[in-house]
């Protein structure tokens, strides 16, 4: 029995996925190294990773999401509503850990609403989230009357403004985040089931998969993910503005898919969505280094997304 | 006679691996000529270079004795090709008319609008002697699979085809709709349209076909004669290798596995009720829409019943979801394999996983080179080709795929396993390989319910037969009493 030439396994071929797209960010910054000479250096790279950390946070929740066959355009409202009411805890006093808590628990809430919504009612992704993108940014509004919180305790700050070994402490946490989820997508049941979802949902049932309860959780994570990177965020800038977080979804979206995941569901990988973020966080540095009007940024960045989903169409189409 | 069609030392190679090795085929006019072949012996490839959907590495098409060039869809159509794919081509919201009309669309005032009275009025005048009862202006999606058949065939006509392709067209059709479409082939032949047509059932091929192109490996193995060659010689001539004669083994006991009583939902199927027994094989046969279907997926929970209880091994089965029914030890292989049963783009071992993935972790990780080895060693009781757990399960041929799904419940020690329609799709060679597998099953005291459209495939592998006819059980015939005209006197609506 002679086996045919088989295509190579999907392990590999994920990992095959995950180096393209780090060859791209290599290609990328050989471009800028070359370009100017300020790119190259420690304390900018560093940068990189600081700026390419809030989205990568908002980033990992996205692609578990989209790899379970679904979309939450709801994150950068979830992470207002959340910021603003961790930071009046704040400014009310209480104590920081406490009010840190109470902000993830709005984050995983809002998540729970739009997956019990999606899981349970059966309505569809992309509407459920939209609701939630205006639903969850009036609630932000209304709450602070449309102006920014001040006066966030400095013990609060100095968390997400600190830095352990010259490593800044948003890297750390996202790092942190990044390696559990890798772990949940490629180690637990959970993770199989979000791709068994996400590829086939009524196949996925057939054989046993709690299909609602893996909705709920990949949005439920989502949402968390959301109201930890407005901590970061009004760490950071020391006030809560209502109105933060606006197009975080659209960046959050395309890391994921320069890095690989399908919008189709099915398909997607941690490690190329980290990738996917510092590529975007590259190419607005190595601009912004070049003095390159803001405009100009934006074209680089629609096309760096276009272009990395024709390199992906051409080679996955022949591997079948 | 000029051939209708004459494809000459067709070749295809993709990345080094040749599936077409020169093949030829030749149709005459208005005949019905049988294409036949394993799983992966080069029909669908060959079909598709002659609908322009791929393109050769070399060989040439004649078509009535001159040589054209076939490098598109729209060219193949041009040319007088047309194909009814087993998964039709439909836009299903879309009415019948605008579905023959598609891409084709007749138009009025100087192009501007779809004229589409015209487009009726044509579609009815197609449809007339294909079956008068196809409303024009319905949505196709409202048409049962026969009629949509008969659409997409009012659509070849429409394009003037004088070849048809069909591929397994009657793999979803009523033994009633089969006869209409019998009518239908020998109409177009009668006009002189040539059919090439796809089947793996012998007896319709041999109703319908006056010769036969056997394939195996993508090498022609031999054009026959149809009713003058034996079934059997077409049989091995296809699979390449004599066939052993089956013979039937009965492993059943008296010990109740699985009792359901008075399951119910809607109209589809009605207080069905019986007892299964450890070791047993318990076929259940019936027309297409006789509830068979719909009672397996009542059964493993897919759906939820009106009414009834599923017991296994005495205890009522708490829940409805297809994950309590399977924590109670049942298991479904789906008819529709490719919507209900695999996670194409996952591999083998992740398939196989997927209803025990708890028990094959520890502390919430999953023990990935035991999920793997236990794979590996099912594979190999299974024959799965090539025995790679870690490619994804898109990649294997429809017989693989089905293996895999059983190996799905052997791994998560299934004791009743529940099959739908177990060799839809699968080829003659594997075919055989699944009915070991089922006896297997039984032999080591599990049961096994078999529902199948394939009365040959009923009685081989059953000890008990259930007979379902308009939602109810009209007949359960113990062993000695399972005889072709028992089933169909009870399947039959009086």
């Amino acid at each position: 029995m002679t086996p045919s030439p088989s295509p190579l396994p999907l392990l590999s071929r994920i990992r095959f996925r995950d180096a393209g797209t780090l060859l791209g960010l290599i290609l990328i910054s050989v471009v800028f190294a070359s370009l100017t000479p300020v790119f190259l250096t420690a304390p900018n790279l560093v940068n990189i990773l600081q700026q390419s950390s809030i989205n990568a946070c908002i980033a990992l929740g996205m692609t578990l999401v989209i790899i379970s066959g679904g979309i939450d355009l709801s994150v950068g409202p979830v992470a207002a509503l959340s910021g603003v009411l961790g930071a009046a805890m704040l400014v009310a006093g209480v104590p920081i850990p406490l009010a840190v808590a109470g902000a993830l628990v709005v984050g995983l809430f809002c998540g729970f609403l739009s997956g019990a919504l999606i899981a349970w009612g059966g309505l569809q992704p992309f509407i459920v989230t939209l609701g939630g993108l205006s639903l969850f940014r009036a609630l932000a509004l209304i709450f602070t009357g449309g102006t920014p919180i001040f006066g966030l305790p400095d013990g609060f700050r100095a968390v997400t403004n600190g830095s352990l070994l010259g490593v800044p402490n948003p890297v750390i946490i996202v790092a942190v985040l990044a390696l559990l989820a890798w772990v949940i997508l490629n180690k637990t049941p959970l993770g199989e089931y979000f791709m068994a979802v996400g590829g086939n949902p009524e196949a996925a049932r057939i054989a046993g998969v709690p299909v609602t309860m893996t909705k709920l959780a990949a949005y439920m994570i989502s949402g968390l993910m959301a109201a930890v990177a407005s901590m970061i965020l009004i760490g950071r800038l020391g006030a809560a503005e209502p109105t933060l977080g606006s197009l975080w979804e659209l960046d959050a979206i395309a890391a994921a898919a320069i890095g690989g995941a399908s919008l189709m569901g099915g398909r997607g990988s941690i490690i190329g969505t980290l990738i996917g973020c510092i590529i975007l966080g590259t190419l607005r540095n190595g601009l912004t280094l070049m003095n390159v009007q803001a405009f100009y940024q934006l074209l680089a960045t629609g096309i760096i997304i276009i272009v990395a989903m024709l390199i992906d169409k051409a080679t996955s189409g022949k591997q079948g | 006679m000029t051939p209708r069609l004459a494809l000459h030392a067709m070749t295809k190679t993709y990345s080094g691996n040749t599936v077409l090795h020169g093949v030829d085929l030749t149709v005459l006019p208005g005949e019905v000529h049988g294409l036949l072949g394993e799983n992966g012996a080069g029909k669908s490839t060959l079909l598709n270079i002659l609908c322009g959907v791929i393109a050769s590495d070399g060989g040439s098409i004649e078509i009535d004795g001159k040589l054209v060039s076939i490098s598109s869809p729209r060219e193949a159509a041009q040319a007088g090709v047309a194909m009814i794919h087993q998964e039709l081509q439909q836009v299903p919201e879309l009415t019948v008319a605008q579905n023959i009309f598609l891409g084709a669309a007749k138009r009025r005032a100087g192009g501007l609008f779809v004229d589409r009275a015209a487009q009726e009025a044509e579609a009815r005048r197609l449809l007339q002697p294909l079956d008068p009862a196809i409303d024009v202006t319905a949505p196709v999606r409202d048409l049962r699979v026969a009629q949509r058949q008969i659409v997409e065939i009012a659509k070849a006509l429409r394009a003037n085809a004088r070849i048809i392709a069909m591929d397994e067209p009657t793999s979803s059709l009523t033994p009633k709709e089969f006869e209409r479409l019998v009518q239908v082939i020998g109409g177009l032949a009668a006009s002189g349209v040539s059919i090439i047509y796809v089947s793996h059932k012998m007896d319709e091929v041999f109703r319908l076909c006056q010769t036969a192109t056997i394939l195996r490996d993508g090498k022609l193995i031999s054009q026959v004669p149809i009713p003058a060659t034996p079934v059997r010689g077409v049989i091995e001539l296809m699979v390449g290798r004599e066939l052993a004669t089956a013979t039937h083994q009965s492993f059943a006991t008296d010990k109740v596995l699985l009792r359901v009583k008075g399951l119910t939902r809607g109209t589809a199927v009605l207080d069905a009720g019986f007892d299964l027994h450890a070791g047993e094989v318990l076929g259940i046969a019936g027309l297409v829409g006789s509830g068979r279907t719909e009672l397996m997926r009542l059964i493993a929970g897919v759906d939820r019943a009106d009414a009834g209880v599923v017991e296994v091994a005495g205890k009522p089965v708490p829940g409805h979801s297809p994950r309590a029914r399977i924590k109670a030890g049942l298991g479904l292989v789906p008819e529709e394999r490719k919507r209900d049963g695999i996670i194409r783009q996952r591999p083998v071992s992740s398939n196989i996983g997927l209803p025990s993935m708890r028990e094959f972790s520890r502390l919430g990780i999953i023990r990935s080179a035991r999920l793997k080895a236990r794979s590996e060693e099912l594979m190999r009781e299974v024959n799965l080709r090539p025995l790679d757990v870690t490619r994804p399960i898109g990649s294997f041929s429809g017989g693989n795929q089905q293996k895999v799904i059983i190996g799905r419940w052997l791994a998560s020690d299934t004791r009743i396993f529940l099959f739908d329609e177990p060799t839809r799709g699968i080829d003659v060679g594997a075919k055989a390989e699944i009915y070991d597998l089922i006896e297997g099953l039984a032999r080591e005291g599990r049961a096994v319910i078999v529902v199948s459209s394939e009365l040959p495939e009923v009685m081989r592998v059953s000890d008990r037969v259930l007979v379902m006819r308009e939602g109810r059980i009209s007949a359960d015939l113990g062993p000695g009493q399972i005889t072709e005209s028992a089933i169909a006197r009870a399947a039959i609506p009086a």
